[in-house]
């Protein structure tokens, strides 16, 4: 079987559970260790232990006691580089003390001793020989000693281990082995004043022989609490639930790492997830609108993002709507309330549900879930005429469910729809239903406050480029549609009519690139949007700008690839294509941004670098933050300074004229009175044609010059937190990084983020020397942006890497993050 | 008196008797007699004997890839519709590798002039066949004989409703610059398809073969008349030659339908920042 055919074994949920160790796939399901697909709470079910093994206390030679199954077949490991990488000092201490425990080898002495002791001293109390009293003393003081030694490592195991978990076993265990050990001191204490003490029946008498018989009773504690740490708590455990389950029941926060994975999807993320699925042309682009904009002017922070399949009608897709009292810019994989406009939707939706989400379907749908609340919105569609009406309907039951007034909703849908009257009626019809839900209340329901939100804007990464490009000047767009590009092309045609911006549908990605260059030969400030299909057909005209040196701004909007790869999902995969397309050695900058803010940023920054340096400039998107939704703050656009990097020209003007830093005054023709030649071939000053081998030279230097200047402008990356663990993203990841290290929340962790990556300069790199660990999180499968990290000399430990067509969902990243993590 | 157009210094590449330089002559002297200032002038090529023509004329110039001038060409006339803008180049060049750029530019309508010099071969790649070559034209590729069906640029234009479409032989000079001027002064996209011989790897059209299978259609010809157009453009051996259509009608340029009466460049005009501002409010 593949990895991913073993992941499904996990021995979950009744599922067998399957181990992978050298290509050997064992059943574990019948091994009382490997309950509900875990053990020792380290390592779970469904997965290639084979790295794993060397850190743990056996060897190979448990694998003998269960039975094959299969054999795995080969998959490119993230891990596989592990063990040619260097490893600090540090690293290999932590990594030799988790194979060896050392505490579990120490702690039986003092519990044997302190239980012998005890025993002893009951025996002497029955009948007093001198002999009894001895041994008591001397086991006593052997037990404190042992207990002492193994203390050490104890405390070691919580700290290297169990990351100071405060998970209660731990502090109980920290708690009475403290007590026992100062007790045993004060009775060694007791005993060496006056051996004599044990035979009186004085306070001091009583005293001593109390804590030894007690010591025996605190370490059954100590073992007992030992074993609920090694063992887990199974105690409790009914068929089908996890310690998990019991944990989050009793309403006890579990901070243990092994634990935590787990936690993390029930606890994943702030405020409230709420999933809608349905068929494409079921209006589910709608409710994502209007729910968006509803509960924004309610006053919550709004992050919304759709998923869909590349069809115009039919298929299943579903649209995540999170909302909360603090800013949400990224997506979550585990939701709180889901609902099923159409029956092929609850399978879709299904592997996002938790055991607590709220599921809602038509009653009419049939399926063999349990727990999914009936509505009755087709019926009440119907009604009103149209099945269609299901959107407005199921809008409406949201905030009802919500309790949430529903003035902002209705508003929001009079923006959205032009039948608003009856929309509103059908809303309001919804919102009935929803309120008369009974016996559900909706946990975690965000405060609202409407006066911050009405200073914040809601829209997705396209606008926001948009604004970016509006902002640098852009007057031309030539465009073949494609997804998820198109959006920008909208945009700019649609403020076409506001402002002087020339839009055109080319006939193909080749002429929209040509036309860009002649556009700003001519003094436009010229882009075209695509996708790597598309960028890909550039190529040629991308190195044309190169040699003539004819600035170009291409909004590059990524899905995957190769071919038509899933065209309406999201991968950060043409970072490759975007630094090499184009044949022959010229300049180019590649920005990618990672919010909102970032997106009117580079787009502006996208024609002011063109234009400045005279080189094309790739502004890197990607489904995911294309089509996000979220807030942003007020921009000042007066900050956004107009240039026009062109000059006039003389007579004797010379377009290719050499420069100390390589850039020729550009002009255009018409602008003064020299002429404005510019040729692919290669050219002398002038711009005419020439193969002589010198002036070949001389302007491939020029043109390569400017890369020190690039360099020195380049954007540094942004950094949160202040960790030595640098987890370095790129592009529209940033937000998935940012709210996946919240949820760690370990001050070990540290996010460096590139707006800016190509070219990489000193400056930047420079910035990353400060890392002990690097892990780089891209949304490929090669690790595009790491191997260029390795390129300048950087050592990259491990890179966290998806490429299944969705972006990181921050819950879920904050898990392959820390699993990265825990590796070493 | 030298023309104007006359650059200096340059080292032409064609073959001695290449039907191009009576081309570039021509070219040159057409851009003189309507008197309009070399920096106004943007001459735009792709790649090709042909496509040298404007390294040899004192004006603007933009050469770029091969098959792509005609969208560079669209571009620049939009940015700045005060230039003239010419797109020159051969048959390979704009009917083959350009061949979709073709038929969506004379969609376009683009205030441009489109120069096509037709010898039906490849000249800088040394002798294949080329999209106008006719049928059992052997090569050193097309080893027995071209067999595809020659592209037919004057056909294809009348079916895409070009505003000007005509054909002439540099062979006949007088009537060809008379034709070419008239492609200058029409308003909206003009394409001149000028028959001419490749000396060195064309032995079979030839300048007298030219001269035997072609004739200049004379004022009998009604060149705004749609359904006769298609006729002669269709016609063989002899070939007519002439303006085979003019449009009565002006029709809408590209640039026009873009920007309107607004003929400022680009590089004149700004966006209004508080406007940005403004729509960005409204989210």
């Amino acid at each position: 079987m593949t990895i991913e055919e073993l992941k499904k074994y996990n021995g979950r949920n009744g599922s067998k559970a399957y181990i992978a160790y050298k290509n050997v796939v064992y059943d574990v399901t019948q091994s009382p260790l490997w309950q509900e697909g875990e053990h020792e709470g380290l390592h779970y079910a469904g997965e290639d232990l084979t790295i794993q093994l060397s850190g743990a206390p056996h060897g190979e030679e448990v694998f003998k006691n269960f039975p094959v199954v299969d054999t795995l077949e080969a998959y490119e490991s993230q891990n596989s580089t592990i063990s040619s990488l260097p490893w600090t000092f540090k690293m290999k201490v932590e990594r030799w003390y988790q194979k060896y425990h050392p505490h579990p080898m120490t702690v039986h002495f003092p519990i044997a001793l302190h239980l012998f002791a005890a025993g002893l001293d009951l025996l002497f109390l029955y009948d007093q020989k001198e002999a009894y009293a001895l041994s008591v003393f001397y086991t006593f003081l052997v037990a404190t000693i042992m207990g002492f030694v193994a203390m050490i490592p104890g405390i070691l195991s919580w700290c290297v281990n169990y990351n100071l978990s405060t998970y209660p076993p731990f502090i109980i265990k920290l708690i009475v082995s403290i007590l026992t050990l100062i007790l045993g001191i004060l009775n060694i204490g007791i005993y060496l004043e006056n051996p004599d003490i044990v035979y009186s029946s004085s306070a001091f008498g009583i005293i001593y022989h109390g804590i030894v018989l007690l010591t025996g009773l605190s370490v059954i504690v100590l073992g007992y609490y030992g074993g609920k740490i090694t063992w887990g708590d199974h105690s409790k455990m009914k068929t089908g639930q996890t310690i998990k389950d019991i944990h989050e029941n009793e309403g006890i926060l579990l901070k243990i790492p092994e634990e935590k994975n787990e936690l993390l999807k029930q606890q994943d993320h702030q405020g409230l997830a709420i999933l809608i699925g349905g068929a494409a042309g079921s209006g589910i682009d709608t409710i994502e609108k209007i729910l968006s904009e509803a509960f924004k002017a309610y006053g919550y922070y709004v992050f919304s993002t759709k998923e869909f399949m590349s069809r115009v009608r039919g298929g299943s897709n579903s649209t995540l709507i999170r909302i909360s009292d603090t800013p949400v810019h990224a997506p979550c994989w585990k939701v709180d309330v889901s609902i099923a406009m159409d029956e092929a939707s609850l399978e879709h939706m299904q592997e996002r549900w938790r055991s607590d989400t709220l599921v809602f379907a038509d009653m009419e749908y049939s399926h063999n879930m349990p727990d999914i609340i009936p509505v009755e919105m087709k019926e009440s569609a119907k009604k009103f005429g149209d099945l269609r009406y299901i959107n407005t309907y199921m809008a409406g039951f949201v905030f009802g469910l919500l309790k949430l007034e529903k003035r902002a909703l209705l508003e929001s849908i009079g923006n959205h729809l032009k039948d608003d009257t009856l929309n509103v009626q059908v809303a309001d019809e919804g919102y009935g239903a929803g309120t008369n839900v009974e016996n559900i209340t909706v946990a975690k329901l965000p405060q609202n406050n409407k006066q911050i939100m009405e200073n914040l804007h809601l829209m997705d990464g396209t606008t926001a480029s948009g604004f970016g490009f509006l902002a640098g000047g852009c007057n031309m767009v030539t465009s073949y549609p494609m997804s998820p590009s198109t959006g920008v092309l909208n945009f700019m045609a649609s403020c076409s009519e506001k402002f002087t911006i020339i839009v055109e549908q080319s006939e193909d990605e080749i002429a929209s690139l040509n036309m860009v260059l002649g556009g700003w030969y001519a003094g436009a400030r010229a882009m075209t949007t695509t996708s790597g299909g598309g960028f890909a057909l550039m190529g040629e005209a991308l190195s044309l700008s190169g040699m003539t040196e004819t600035p170009a701004v291409i909004y590059l909007a990524q899905r995957p690839g190769p071919a038509t790869g899933l065209p309406t999902r999201s991968e950060q995969g043409d970072l490759n294509m975007a630094i090499y397309s184009g044949h022959g050695p010229f300049e180019r900058i590649i920005l990618a941004p990672g919010t909102l803010e970032e997106c009117i940023e580079c787009g502006y920054l996208a024609f002011e670098l063109a234009d400045r340096y005279q080189i094309p400039v790739i502004f890197l998107s990607d489904q995911h933050l294309a089509d996000s939704m979220s807030t942003i703050g007020q921009i000042d656009f007066s900050a956004f300074e107009q240039h026009r990097y062109i000059i006039e020209s003389d007579k004797a003007y010379k377009r290719y004229a050499e420069t100390e830093d390589g850039i020729s005054p550009r002009s255009v023709p018409g602008l003064g009175e020299g002429l404005v030649c510019s040729v692919s071939d290669e050219h002398d000053e002038v711009g005419q044609i020439t193969e002589d081998h010198e002036t070949r030279v001389r302007m491939i230097d020029k043109r390569s010059r400017r890369r020190e200047m690039l360099h020195a402008n380049a954007i540094l990356p942004k950094i949160s937190g202040n960790g030595n663990i640098a987890i370095i993203g790129w592009g529209s990841t940033y937000s998935a990084i940012e709210e996946a290290l919240s949820l760690l929340d370990d001050p070990h962790l540290c996010h460096v983020h590139f707006s800016w990556v190509h070219p990489l300069g000193e400056k930047q790199l420079q910035v990353l020397e400060a890392y002990e660990r690097k892990f780089v999180v891209e949304n490929n499968a090669d690790g595009i942006f790491a191997d260029q990290l390795k390129l300048h000399g950087i050592k990259v430990d491990d890179m966290i890497l998806q490429y299944n067509g969705f972006e990181f969902f921050a819950d879920e990243l904050a898990i392959m993050i820390e699993n990265a993590v825990k590796e070493w | 008196m030298q023309n104007i157009f006359e650059r200096e210094n340059v080292d032409v590449a064609w073959c001695p008797g290449c039907g191009n330089f009576g081309i570039l002559k021509l070219i040159k002297e057409v851009l003189e007699d309507l008197a309009v200032p070399k920096q106004q002038i943007v001459m735009v090529s792709g790649i090709g004997q042909a496509a040298k023509t404007p390294y040899y004329v004192d004006t603007n110039m933009f050469g770029g890839l091969h098959g792509r001038a005609l969208p560079v060409a669209t571009a620049i006339k939009a940015a700045n519709p005060e230039l003239t803008v010419i797109a020159e180049g051969g048959d390979g060049d704009m009917y083959g590798e350009g061949g979709n750029h073709f038929l969506h530019t004379i969609r376009r309508n683009p205030d441009i002039i489109h120069i096509v010099h037709n010898n039906m071969v490849y000249g800088l790649t040394k002798g294949q066949a080329s999209p106008t070559s006719q049928q059992g034209f052997i090569t050193k590729v097309q080893v027995s004989g071209v067999s595809n069906e020659p592209f037919n640029p004057l056909g294809v234009a009348l079916s895409l409703k070009a505003g000007f479409v005509s054909r002439v032989n540099i062979g006949n000079y007088a009537h060809a610059k008379e034709v070419v001027k008239a492609a200058f002064i029409h308003r909206g996209y003009a394409l001149v398809d000028i028959f001419q011989p490749c000396v060195t790897f064309n032995k079979i059209n030839t300048y007298q073969w030219f001269k035997e299978n072609t004739y200049i259609l004379d004022d009998t010809y009604d060149h705004t008349d749609f359904d006769k157009a298609i006729k002669k453009a269709f016609e063989t051996m002899p070939m007519p030659l002439g303006i085979i259509y003019q449009d009565k009608e002006h029709h809408a340029t590209f640039e026009e339908h873009l920007r309107g009466k607004d003929t400022r460049p680009l590089y004149q005009t700004q966006h209004d920042l508080s406007k940005i501002q403004e729509l960005f409010n409204g989210y």
